[in-house]
């Protein structure tokens, strides 16, 4: 490629203001010289000038304050969901603290022998399983009176 | 014609220099506070680059509703991500680069811009004539020029749109830009080439 292509290649750039010092200089001491490169960069020139002073967008009426409502909204959307997350959270530990507890004393109050339809309740196993149900039933008990809650609010 | 690149520097030079130290420092503090979580700071950051933001959605998306969708979901993700913002850095490139990232993703969903989005942007082209205090035929002139631009900048394909309002806009550096969109340097350099001929195809 000649000095003289490679410099009109940059001519666009230059124009543009996005030539470093260095290479910015070369195209200018080339288009000084060569009367096709000084017309194209004068051509490029107008148009860098006029996408710089381009007619403006107006920003709708109402835009920043609908958005400042939109991110408040989220803003508390988001805080209950965090504040609903803690609450189940809290819940399924109590739940499972209370059937803790509660097997100790049944296993105390029982000698550890409380049979009914051929299975020992109080024993691991039965006691968890048990538990554990109950558990599942209670948070997804949680869960729907909260969405409940959430689908009011939003209502409202 | 050294002159006039000489003059382009003075005025990107100027334009910073403008820009008051005081409001520099408000916005600082308005970002600082809104990293920890202070909505009452948002108003300013807003206040700030608003008009920015809005124009660069605009140009990406060319039509009025799908700019002020995008406008409204840049500022929610700009509030869901504000903790990963490094203060030590700018924060216009980032705040355009979750903005673009938006309207990249929706404008490959498939809700393509119209066109002729321009002339529906509500300001009637006599009312920007009216701001303006020149000879009114020279800002006719002016405008008719402005408008067969953006008309030829609404043709181009989005990746060439995005360089050149960065460019000549907002006046990033092409370092900025190369910030926004996520890619080298050279592929800034090169995509502001083919933008600028593109455009000037689309003119001739």
């Amino acid at each position: 490629m000649s000095t003289h292509e490679l410099n009109r290649a940059k001519l666009a750039l230059a124009a543009a203001g996005a030539l470093p010092q260095e290479e910015l200089l070369q195209v200018e001491q080339h288009a000084r010289q060569c009367p096709v490169c000084l017309r194209e960069l004068e051509v490029w020139s107008v148009y860098a000038r006029g996408l710089g002073q381009l007619p403006q967008p107006t920003l709708p009426l109402g835009l920043v304050a609908r958005t400042q409502a939109k991110v408040l909204s989220e803003r508390a959307d988001a805080a209950d969901r965090r504040r609903d997350a803690v609450m189940l959270g809290f819940l399924a530990a109590f739940s499972w603290a209370s059937s803790v507890a509660f097997w100790v004393v049944a296993r105390a109050l029982t000698g550890g022998v409380l049979e009914a339809f051929g299975t020992n309740w109080v024993g691991a196993v039965p006691w968890f399983l048990a538990s554990a149900l109950l558990a599942w039933m209670t948070a997804a008990a949680a869960a729907i009176t909260l969405g409940r809650r959430r689908e009011i609010r939003r209502t409202l | 014609m050294g002159l006039f690149c000489t003059l382009v520097r003075i005025r990107y030079m100027i334009l910073a220099a403008s820009m008051n130290l005081d409001e520099l420092g408000a916005v600082e503090d308005s970002l600082t506070r809104l990293k920890e979580g202070d909505l009452d700071a948002l108003a300013s950051v807003m206040a700030q680059y608003q008009h920015r933001l809005y124009r660069f959605l605009f140009r990406l998306a060319q039509d009025p509703t799908l700019a002020d969708d995008l406008f409204q979901q840049t500022w929610l993700r700009v509030m869901e991500r504000i903790g990963r913002y490094d203060a030590r850095r700018q924060f216009a490139p980032w705040l355009f680069s979750v903005a673009r990232n938006l309207a990249i993703d929706t404008l490959r969903q498939g809700r393509l811009a119209s066109l002729d989005a321009v002339e529906d942007s509500g300001v009637a082209p006599i009312d920007r004539l009216a701001a303006a205090e020149r000879d009114p035929l020279e800002q006719l002139l002016e405008f008719e020029r402005g408008a067969a631009l953006v008309s030829a900048l609404a043709e181009l394909p989005v990746i060439h749109r995005e360089v050149l309002t960065l460019r000549f806009e907002e006046e990033m550096k092409l370092e900025q830009i190369a910030e926004v969109i996520d890619v080298p340097l050279s592929t800034v350099k090169s995509r502001l080439t083919r933008a600028l001929e593109g455009l000037r195809g689309r003119l001739r």
